[in-house]
């Protein structure tokens, strides 16, 4: 591992929405191709930022602890470690092109994953009030489209009728439908399910044929962002973090449930660096999870439901590796309710930051119109600047 | 489309090709709640439909027998032990041990060929709200839960539903319970004098006990109900792979559906949402029947019922209704169903198909033989898909890896370019590979199709299979638009 060139601890302030911009187009509505991609992998069930990123610096972290953190993490600076899992990541990090903002959250405080995810997908001031999603907000006011790798369209990219999806099938005795087939018959439904099934003439046009893993459909992402036509934003999905049991193995914190997720999201921020190509220069990658988990671990050797975790940043977009945290501490009463880390950024920050960056919106716009938060902290500066 | 064929749609599983139309068919949906139930299916797809052999549907102690004896050979097979190290003693050990692909061809079986296909629209309602995710450790447990856990209960109190399912070993071990452990257990007690001893609290099933299979979270509890919860819990569930001289020392008994470790409970009482609950075994039925009958429970699940069977946006006088069967009944649902099915056959509104149950309509509607039979299970077949792969390209299963919140009944939910090119291949591949006995003009007729159906199949010009796949993913079909 390579000396990294990182600070002990960026300390971030963050203060009401800054009045400083950073050079960006302030007008709401960009014309043509905007200044990079935005790609978010979805950690379903709750990522533990204490694992993924251990805080070694603290001094209560082994006390509390020990049988939860990965033994052979890779230091980042004094503080801060990263996973054994996020090989390629820790790359990336050496190369100033990744980033990881730590005590984090959307603010939601009730560990439902339910309402968590739709939370931290639609973007509203409380569960299950949009029926859009922040990042199809965002392309609507751009101007420009997205796609899911996934079957369904997940809620973070509806709002904008461009946005689309994509992900291989394999049914025996079925061809890809034609697209005259595929046209008729959408004429015969209602316009706006009609423009959702022409989506699929185009694709029937285009015969792509991937397989079906999330690294290799984060390489077909980035190739399809990269095309002069092509998306300008992304969303894939990887699941199974709600580590409750078994989160380690037994007497091998590096290794587990945890690790072996962990190690997945390293293959599609791998997927999407090589897919990109030339595209990475102005993308970023950025990982969104409903809530991280209990600083103790429970009595099953994994972590109940909690609330402040880590967001993983990756992309050519990022001027330098930092790890960007107000470190709260982990101590008893610094803990949120006793048994979380305490979120001191609020990660709607995080994501209005990567918007800003790559779509050009002017960050008052995005924190009142995507997030309905006019006072939403501005924290560009801190990972962008 | 004819009436009795729109109640069906809504309610049911569509009329088969060659079944006969019921006169009345407010009635016919009111008998449907007290049909039969057995399992009918067919030994191969050239034989006529008849139920499922006894032997392929063991109770829960062979269930798991033979999930111990795959694991069992699993080890030997990791250690290269007793000639288990190849891949023709893997397979044999999953076909003879594992109860997935069985267990779920048996449950397609029952909505292509059953009779009771009401019922089964309601059972696929209840196994999605108590949904049992596939975690490869739930593979012999998810099919006897939808059997014995919702099927067999469907006419009881919605509180005999709530304590069977909790208890379920498949949901025990779905959700973590089988290895939480009371913090002032015996069995903590002990864990704690040793270093290589980890035992405690896993608030999993607690939380979704509340959050998901009850009062919703909009009933406010907070972590202590939870934490609550789970303590009441503590002890519930056992290994399922775990020998049986070992469980009846831990539970007293060998009924994995009643298993309880003393040693493991939380001693003294517990409040859960300020309701008292008192120690042991039975803190956890006093438990279940107070959330059965809570107001929150009532609103959540009647809305949720009106939602599935209804329209997307139930009205006030609907759901109110609803819930004043519930409350009048104490939650029985047979009376709850009932109310339920007389106001969505009353609501002119549609309702989008999941993808499983619009699969099971096309396949009945055109006769089609798209699915092995139990004989042929374990076989390949150039023209039929496994059921497990079916179901997974199609984006919906109860065997598949889930979250514990199940499907949504949102359209939103299923309309993307991708789910909707999956109906045009299943629709295809129904016709290509199906043996589809009913031409597509004869199916219109039947149904009773309406004009901009017709006048779909219509411009897709002479090919017969391009007509099927149009009919077949038209509006009127998928439950998106009105006749």
């Amino acid at each position: 591992m390579p000396k990294l060139n990182l600070d002990r601890r960026s300390l971030l302030k963050a203060g009401a929405a800054s009045l400083f911009m950073s050079g960006l187009p302030v007008s709401g509505f960009t014309q043509g191709k905007p200044p990079g991609s935005i790609n978010v992998i979805i950690l379903e069930g709750g990522m533990d930022g204490l694992a993924a990123v251990p805080p070694i610096g603290d001094p209560d972290l082994m006390s509390i602890r020990r049988v939860l953190t990965p033994d052979s993490y890779q230091p980042l600076n004094d503080f801060f470690g990263l996973h054994p899992s996020l090989k390629f990541f820790a790359q990336l990090m050496a190369r100033g092109h990744a980033s990881a903002v730590h005590a984090t959250s959307f603010p939601y405080t009730k560990r439902s994953h339910f309402e968590g995810q739709n939370l931290i997908q639609g973007g509203g001031l409380s569960p299950f009030s949009e029926t859009s999603g922040w990042l199809g907000r965002a392309l609507e006011l751009a101007g420009v489209s997205g796609r899911s790798l996934s079957l369904d369209m997940p809620l973070i990219l509806r709002g904008h009728k461009d946005n689309d999806n994509f992900y291989p099938a394999s049914i025996r005795g079925s061809k890809q439908p034609a697209a005259d087939l595929v046209q008729l018959i959408a004429m015969g439904h209602a316009s706006d399910n009609a423009q959702v099934i022409n989506q699929v003439a185009k694709k029937s046009e285009a015969n792509i044929k991937v397989p079906r893993d999330p690294a290799s459909l984060a390489k077909y992402a980035g190739k399809a962002i990269a095309q002069a036509d092509g998306p300008v934003a992304s969303v894939i999905l990887v699941n199974s973090f709600d580590t409750h049991a078994s989160q380690v193995d037994d007497g091998d914190a590096d290794s587990g449930r945890l690790a072996t997720q962990l190690a997945v999201v390293d293959d599609v921020i791998s997927g999407y660096r090589q897919g990109l190509g030339d595209a990475w220069d102005d993308a970023i990658i950025l990982t969104l999870t409903e809530f991280g988990r209990t600083v103790a671990a429970n009595g099953t050797t994994g972590t109940d439901h909690g609330y402040g975790s880590v967001g993983l940043l990756a992309g050519g977009s990022l001027p330098a590796s930092r790890v960007v945290a107000d470190w709260p501490g982990l101590g008893k009463r610094d803990q949120f309710e006793k048994r979380d880390l305490m979120a001191t950024i609020d990660y709607r920050s995080v994501c209005a930051a990567c918007v800003e960056r790559t779509l050009g919106l002017d960050h008052d716009l995005i924190a009142s119109q995507i997030f309905h938060q006019a006072d939403l902290p501005r924290v560009y500066d801190a990972i962008f600047a | 489309m004819h009436e009795s064929f729109r109640i069906a749609q809504k309610t049911g599983l569509m009329f088969r090709y060659d079944q006969a139309m019921p006169e009345d068919m407010q009635g016919w949906v009111v008998q449907q709640l007290q049909a039969e139930s057995p399992a009918i299916g067919i030994a191969n797809i050239y034989s006529t439909a008849e139920e499922w052999p006894a032997e392929l549907q063991p109770n829960l102690a062979k269930r798991s027998a033979m999930w111990r004896q795959f694991r069992q050979l699993k080890k030997q097979q990791r250690e290269g032990k007793n000639g288990q190290d190849n891949e023709a003693a893997v397979q044999a050990n999953r076909k003879a041990n594992l109860l997935r692909d069985t267990d779920e061809l048996k449950f397609v079986h029952r909505n292509v060929y059953g009779a009771d296909q009401v019922k089964l629209r309601l059972a696929a309602f209840w196994a999605n709200h108590f949904t049992i995710g596939n975690t490869f450790d739930t593979s012999n447990m998810i099919g006897h839960a939808i059997d014995e856990g919702i099927i067999a209960k469907l006419n009881g109190s919605f509180a005999d539903m709530l304590y069977g399912i909790t208890t379920h070993p498949g949901m025990l071990t779905y959700l973590d319970n089988v290895w939480s452990a009371g913090e002032r257990s015996e069995k903590a007690k002990d864990c704690n004098r040793r270093i290589d001893c980890h035992a405690g609290l896993n608030d999993n099933l607690g939380r979704e006990l509340l959050e998901l299979h009850s009062v919703s979270p909009a009933a406010g509890y907070n972590e202590d109900d939870i934490h609550s919860a789970a303590k009441v819990l503590a002890g519930w569930g056992i290994d399922f792979g775990e020998d049986v001289a070992r469980m009846r020392k831990l539970t007293g008994g060998n009924n994995h559906w009643d298993a309880y470790k003393k040693r493991w409970q939380e001693p003294g009482s517990k409040t859960v949402m300020g309701k008292r609950i008192y120690a042991g075994k039975k803190g956890l039925r006093q438990l279940t029947d107070f959330l059965a009958l809570h107001e929150h429970t009532i609103d959540y699940i009647a809305t949720k019922l009106c939602r599935h069977f209804i329209s997307n946006q139930p009205s006030s006088e609907e759901v109110q209704a609803v819930k004043q069967v519930w409350r009048d009944t104490n939650g029985d649902l047979l009376a709850i169903h009932t109310k339920v099915l007389d106001l969505a056959i009353a609501s002119p509104e549609v309702k989008f198909l999941w993808p499983m149950t619009w699969l099971f309509q096309v396949v009945r509607l055109s006769g089609a033989t798209f699915f092995q039979g139990w004989e042929q299970r374990h076989d390949y077949s150039n023209d039929l898909m496994r059921t497990q792969k079916v179901f997974k390209e199609l984006g919906q299963s109860f065997w598949s890896e889930r979250q514990p919140n199940g499907y949504s009944d949102d359209p939103a939910e299923w309309m993307s370019a991708e789910m909707f090119e999956r109906r045009l291949r299943f629709a295809h591949a129904i016709y290509e590979n199906g043996r589809v006995r009913r031409s597509t003009s004869k199916i219109m007729d039947r149904i009773g199709a309406n004009p901009a159906t017709r006048q779909l199949v219509a411009s897709l010009g002479m090919s017969p299979r391009d007509q099927f796949v149009a009919l077949m993913c038209s509006p009127e079909l998928m439950g998106l638009e009105n006749a």
